[in-house]
């Protein structure tokens, strides 16, 4: 038995060939998800879109951007929703964490038909001082001046924020900030038409955050117990550990 | 109605008012919810499976001389090590490898704090992975395990022998090697008396999580545009600086 200190009872360690047996036996699980995780994403291709007919605009490194202009010629966009409100001194730490497994592949995303950019809600000149601070070079607009945010249920007005309530993940629910995260897709045909596909928030968000999948596979796990109601309290940027 | 243009041509898609669309959109969260449930199930599953002693003595070459397992742990209490396929006559490192890489590169800090080290290990000799590394700008540990048994140890080599007789054992059967090295991610752990534990080995499809921009095309409409019926679905994946545009 091995001395596994992060919990309380020790860890069983057999012989090579009881390993195999047992790992083999829990592969034909993980063959199972993944078919599982397959259907899904087929049911999720399939659900129906709607059209975006809102002129929003947005201010970017080159300038202001039609919402099909961050298509880049692409047909399909893909918005990370970065939480930074326009008063904040710097963009959420966790999505941060999510922006450091994201920002590398971009130039893949792009030879599938995919843009890639994040949209924010502070000013462009806070957006670009972060991202350099940060290393990092994918597109990332300001929506500040459009209802986007508000929109696509991540960002709230005074008043929701007073009550304390807002539409989010597809229900009314208690809401801790002026911010949240979210990814939305959008898809546009070849007369131009913008159209609404899927979006994601709260822990929808989960399997978008490489080091999660790295972590799940060792002992230990997430690890991420020790503060009961912020299971994040350990992430920090990148340049604040 | 709206088209959708595929790899296999355009597809009719339909458009539907917002209190559809959202009504559509909560019955597949309730799916999305499940799925999440499950795959925590599976994790803990995963968690529970027995460990086994790592005995053999591995010397891996490392950009400070030579480096052993519990070395690679870095101080930390658990290594998890991929696999890059990178064979000692190649040239470059994988491409499919490399676009995993271009992921996993930017989460190393985080996972230090995990108490997690996360490296890549090959076959190539180290000048090789060295410049290779350097070429593609990233900053993780990468070692080398020629003159060790390590990658045929854990199913990421196949021996001279085992390419001739077309059969080598991967992802735990039988099977006609696609390669001279073969893709795939172990994790071990190391308890306070040193002993070291090799916990898990995932490969083949297994690895799929682990590319974080199959997870963003899991979200789009046309998916990852892949046709596993034809002979090369990846076939558009090319090393990030190989890119035509």
């Amino acid at each position: 038995m091995a001395d596994a200190t992060f919990r309380s009872q020790s860890h069983p360690v057999v012989a090579h060939a009881e390993w195999l047996a047992a790992r083999r036996e829990f592969l034909r699980k993980e063959k199972e998800f993944t078919r599982r995780r397959d259907e899904l994403s087929a049911a999720r291709r399939a659900l129906p879109w709607e059209e975006v007919t809102k002129p929003y605009v947005f201010d970017g490194a080159s300038g202001r951007r039609t919402l099909a202009e961050l298509f880049d010629g692409c047909s399909q966009l893909i918005v990370y929703h970065f939480m930074f409100a326009p008063d904040w001194e710097a963009g959420c730490k966790s999505c941060s964490f999510w922006a450091d497994s994201f920002n590398g592949i971009p130039l893949h995303l792009r030879h599938r038909d995919v843009s890639l950019v994040a949209i924010s809600r502070a000013p462009l000149a806070k957006l670009q001082a972060y991202a350099k601070r940060m290393g990092w070079s994918f597109p990332w607009y300001s929506s500040q001046g459009s209802t986007f945010n508000f929109d696509l249920n991540v960002s709230f007005t005074p008043e929701e924020q007073a009550a304390g309530e807002a539409f989010y993940n597809y229900e009314k629910r208690r809401i801790p900030t002026s911010d949240l995260v979210g990814i939305s897709v959008f898809a546009r045909d070849d007369a131009g038409k913008v159209f609404h596909t899927y979006s994601a928030y709260a822990r929808g968000v989960d399997m978008m955050n490489g080091a999660y999948h790295y972590l799940d596979l060792t002992p230990k796990g997430r690890d991420e117990d020790t503060q009961p109601g912020n299971p994040q309290a350990w992430v920090r940027r990148h340049d604040e550990y | 109605m709206a088209t959708l243009n595929t790899s296999s041509g355009a597809k009719p898609h339909a458009v539907v008012s917002h209190a559809e669309w959202t009504e559509a959109r909560r019955r597949l969260l309730v799916k999305e919810k499940e799925f999440t449930r499950l795959r925590d199930q599976l994790n803990e599953q995963r968690r529970a499976l027995p460990w086994e002693r790592v005995e053999k003595a591995y010397a891996f070459d490392a950009p400070s001389g030579k480096a052993t397992l519990a070395d690679l742990f870095d101080g930390r209490k658990q290594l998890v090590v991929w696999h890059f396929m990178f064979g000692a006559d190649w040239q470059q490192g994988c491409s499919h490898c490399s676009f995993w890489a271009d992921g996993w590169n930017g989460v190393v800090e985080h996972l230090k704090h995990r108490d997690t080290t996360l490296i890549a290990i090959s076959q190539a000799p180290l000048a090789k992975i060295e410049a290779f590394r350097k070429r593609m700008g990233w900053t993780f540990k990468w070692v080398s395990a020629a003159n060790t048994d390590f990658n045929f140890d854990f199913q990421a080599s196949a021996r001279p022998e085992e390419l001739k007789a077309g059969r080598v054992l991967y992802n735990y059967e039988t099977v006609e090697p696609f390669s001279d090295q073969m893709h795939g991610c172990s994790a071990f752990y190391r308890d306070g008396d040193g002993a070291i534990y090799h916990t898990y080995s995932t490969y083949a499809r297994g690895v799929d999580t682990l590319n974080v921009a199959f997870q963003f095309l899991d979200l789009t409409a046309l998916g990852r545009d892949e046709d596993w019926s034809q002979p090369h679905p990846s076939g558009w994946v090319r090393h990030r600086d190989r890119y035509e545009r």
